[in-house]
């Protein structure tokens, strides 16, 4: 007892007891500051109003840090102890709430630091207990668990990839659990609850599943580990509980957005929702019991029709006492003299410490009713993004408008350049890079996939299916340091589809060569071919040869065979050169390769090459449409990016592939690829010495069918300079393009 | 009848896990158990053979022994083990700071009698909603 009464008289208690009354008003303010900002921004977006609201709990403990810096270097030097008595009787003074008149303002001053010992139970109260809750929760994963059949756990690791997630995340059906929930952050795992695979429809499980995915997405299991961290600091306060409330409340509905976002029909996700509370609450009590939130709210506004911001008294109020408040203390902060604000800052905290079982306060409530009613998300209500009457400055509103234009912009940028890159057309990706609003992205890319639909009329779309199928497939096999999707062997999954045979050569080992390249053993690296018995636009028969020389498990497509061998793969890089030509076809010229494969894989580096440079032209387009918005078109960096975007434009109409590796005669491929045609066409070749000398013709008549086509020629030459002019005549309408290129073999 | 109900001893973490495989497939052979379970984590049939010939004895899984291969069903049905479970220690006394640390599709708390009849009105508008 002694020593506590030693210790409460220093300096540092002193201070402590000083902050946690400070906090008392600080709090307050910081609460009535995010209410006022959601009202606000209540036209905004989950997100938005999820942001702010974690601005602010942040805030709280900063706040309280700062207070507690201050006050420490102005406190005096520590008081000498008092005689023995005192101490035991001021214990019981700041909760008892006596009269305060009966106190001199230095009593009350020295008993405030009686306050910190029962604030340093209370937090290691709630940091014990928030421990014990969290191993409670990872006893979860193991206790009372089942795998899951696995077309769901395969399902889950599509909507993954779909997500963009990066880490494996298992699903469990747990018996102890009354409600779909996620544990962890580095190991996450979904729980469903026994009988909620069975007893849903499969698109209802997908919704919760994506929910599910869209907080490991957003990392919320950190942030709330965070928010608990603070709560328990300042768990007296509750206001720190309230904008607590807050931040989860707007978490789940910025997950709901992100399941609307990809499901597309919040009705029906809403009604999920809906039903996996109607099943919960016919099951007994689960093991784990209960705390906040409210289902309803979420599914009015997931369903709300576009309503318009209705003119409420409350927010306004909560205003005005904010603004009173924030002078008064502004006031009072410097002084810190005026004698009648201590004892009812002291009997505020008792007032406080006794609400924390249950921390109601009644304008925060308010505040929170408006603050979740207002708001309806851009999708469901055009209008609310229409100019509002706020006292908002210009600056503000465009300041605003911007960080929003840039959050939401990523994810249609990552549409663009990674879901659909694969297979989106040039006039699309150009009409994409010109939508202005969100809207007409949806919208766009919902007819985007509508067009695909093999089978319009129904639901399903197999080809959209099909092809996020392929991208998870890709994601999940071929993935090696970079995702699945990016590798040579994920691009060619995605664009072909699975190829008919795969010869899988995981130990490299001596590869036997055919007759024809001399016989004998080679030593390999591990290598895959790839059969595919037709591709559409690229010919019959096609072989594809992967090889993984740096042995990581990142195979890159080979344009020859003989590329597997160790000894043949000490090759420069290939480099591609770009000459600007118009109209409907593509030449490529590829020294040094020559047979079936060598002319798929011509094929593949030259579709690999348009592919790389339609997403330079992407991100040009849209890096040029970021500096346009802060530029004038003359400013430079405008400029070069206006320079680089022809120079790119016009490198698409025709390309040269080159790559290193040549004998002394080496194998030229011609490839003249088509763009999508239903006409015929004749095609007429011709490579020639840089002295004009004719060294081979060809001509080659292409039938008329939709898709692309090309034609493929294998030209021996010896090293040197060359040129080789195409003439591709239109047979239906009898236009004809000249192609011409110069390239050189070495 | 009541009285043995409350006889049944609480299951271990190893009987449990196996309960709930049973709940989920319903009535299964050791083999689908087992088959189950290792999807999972790896286990030995035997110990998962072992382990519900416990359990059988214990009175917690019944064994139809009908066929060759004996087919196991849990003897009660999971409300029954999650109303044992929910007097677990640790459960009940952190069970309020373990639910405020997962995330799930639905707050933590149930929904109250009023807004239960909400959503179900919801609900059924929905489904003449949608034909």
């Amino acid at each position: 007892m002694s020593y506590l009464a030693t210790w409460i008289h220093s300096t540092a208690a002193q201070a402590l007891g000083w902050t946690l009354v400070h906090f008392v008003w600080e709090g307050a303010v910081l609460a009535l500051v995010l209410a006022a900002g959601l009202w606000l921004f209540r036209p905004r977006s989950a997100r938005w109003r999820y942001a702010l609201a974690c601005l602010a709990l942040a805030a709280m403990p900063v706040a309280f840090a700062v207070t507690l810096a201050v006050t420490l270097s102005r406190q005096p030097a520590p008081v000498p102890m008092p005689p023995g008595p005192i101490a035991p009787l001021a214990v019981s003074i700041p909760v008892s709430a006596a009269p305060a008149d009966t106190f001199t303002l230095a009593q009350v001053l020295d008993r405030l630091a009686w306050l910190v010992p029962f604030w340093f139970a209370g937090v290691a109260f709630f940091y014990a207990r928030g421990m014990a809750g969290w191993m409670a929760v990872e006893r979860l994963r193991r206790r009372g668990v089942c795998a899951v059949p696995p077309g769901w756990q395969a399902r889950l690791d599509e909507l993954a990839a779909r997500m963009r997630l990066t880490r494996p995340v298992a699903l469990l059906e747990s018996c102890l659990t009354d409600t779909p929930v996620l544990i962890g952050y580095l190991r996450p795992v979904v729980l469903l609850p026994l009988g909620c695979l069975t007893g849903l429809s499969a698109g209802q499980v997908e919704c919760i599943l994506l929910h599910e995915l869209a907080h490991i997405r957003r990392h919320d299991y950190v942030v709330n580990l965070l928010q608990g961290g603070i709560e328990g600091l300042l768990f007296y306060h509750p206001a720190v509980w309230w904008v607590s409330r807050v931040v989860r409340a707007e978490r789940e509905n910025c997950c709901d957005d992100a399941v609307v976002e990809i499901m597309g029909d919040a009705r029906a996700y809403a009604a999920t929702l809906a039903v996996l509370e109607e099943r919960r609450s016919l099951a007994p009590q689960a093991a784990l019991a209960a705390t906040g939130g409210s289902l309803i709210e979420r599914i009015r506004r997931l369903t709300a029709e576009p309503r318009r911001a209705h003119a409420s008294a409350a927010p306004a109020v909560s205003a005005g006492i904010m603004l009173v408040l924030f002078a008064a203390a502004l006031a009072a902060w410097p002084a810190k003299a005026p004698g009648q604000h201590r004892p009812h800052a002291t009997l505020q905290v008792a007032d406080a410490a006794m609400q924390v079982a249950a921390p109601k306060p009644q304008d925060g409530r308010l505040a929170l009713r408006a603050a979740i009613e207002a708001p309806y998300r851009e999708w469901l209500s055009p209008d609310a993004q229409e100019p509002q009457a706020q006292p908002l400055t210009d600056a503000e509103r465009r300041a605003g408008e911007k960080a929003l234009r840039e959050e939401l912009a990523t994810p249609y940028r990552k549409w663009l350049n990674e879901d659909a890159a694969y297979i989106i057309t040039d006039e699309e990706r150009a009409a994409f890079v010109r939508l202005q609003t969100d809207e007409e992205r949806e919208r766009f890319i919902e007819s985007f996939w509508l067009q695909r639909d093999p089978t319009p009329g129904t639901v399903e779309n197999e080809f959209k299916e099909e092809y996020y199928r392929r991208i998870a497939y890709a994601n999940e096999h071929f993935a090696a340091g970079i995702p699945g999707w990016k590798t040579d062997r994920g691009r060619i999954y995605i664009t072909y589809g699975p190829p008919d045979e795969i010869e899988d050569h995981p130990a490299g080992g001596g590869g036997r060569r055919s007759a024809e390249k001399s016989g004998g053993e080679t030593p390999t690296y591990p290598y895959q071919v790839w059969r595919y018995r037709y591709i559409k636009g690229v010919g019959a028969n096609v072989v594809i040869e992967f090889v993984d020389p740096t042995g990581s498990g990142e195979f890159r497509m080979t344009l020859d065979p003989s590329e597997k061998a160790a000894l043949a793969l000490v090759t420069p890089p290939r480099t591609y050169y770009f000459a600007s030509r118009e109209g409907p076809a593509v030449l490529v010229v590829v020294p040094g390769r020559h047979g079936t494969a060598g002319q798929a894989g011509a094929i593949g580096a030259a579709n690999q090459g348009l592919i790389a440079l339609d997403r330079e032209i992407a991100n040009t387009k849209i890096e040029l449409d970021a500096l346009l918005k802060d530029y004038a078109p003359e400013h430079p960096s405008v400029r070069r990016a206006q320079e680089q975007l022809q120079r790119l434009e016009e490198g698409r109409h025709a390309m040269v592939v080159e790559d290193g590796t040549a004998g002394p005669v080496a194998p030229v491929i011609v490839v003249v690829s088509l763009e999508e045609s239903a006409d015929g066409f004749h095609v007429f070749g011709e490579v020639t010495t840089k002295g004009r000398k004719i060294v081979q013709t060809f001509e080659e008549p292409v039938q008329g069918s939709p898709g692309r086509q090309s034609v493929a020629k294998t030209i021996p030459l010896a090293a040197g300079p060359y040129h080789v002019t195409v003439v591709v005549k239109n047979l239906a309408t009898g236009a004809a393009q000249k192609s011409e290129l110069d390239f050189t073999v070495d | 009848m009541s009285a043995k109900a409350n006889d049944l001893p609480r299951p271990t973490d190893a009987e449990l896990e196996i309960l709930t495989v049973l709940w989920s497939l319903g009535p299964s052979t050791v083999r689908s158990v087992h088959e189950t379970i290792t999807r999972r984590k790896p286990a030995q049939y035997t110990t998962v053979l072992k382990t519900l010939q416990i359990m059988a004895e214990k009175g917690l899984v019944r064994r139809d022994e009908k066929q060759r291969a004996h087919i196991y069903s849990a003897s009660r049905p999971r409300e029954w083990t999650q109303r044992q479970l929910a007097g677990d220690l640790l459960q009940r006394a952190f069970g309020g700071s373990a639910a405020s640390l997962m995330l799930g599709a639905l707050s933590s708390q149930r929904a109250s009698r009023k807004e239960l009849a909400e959503l179900r009105r919801f609900l059924e508008e929905y489904e003449k909603g949608t034909p």
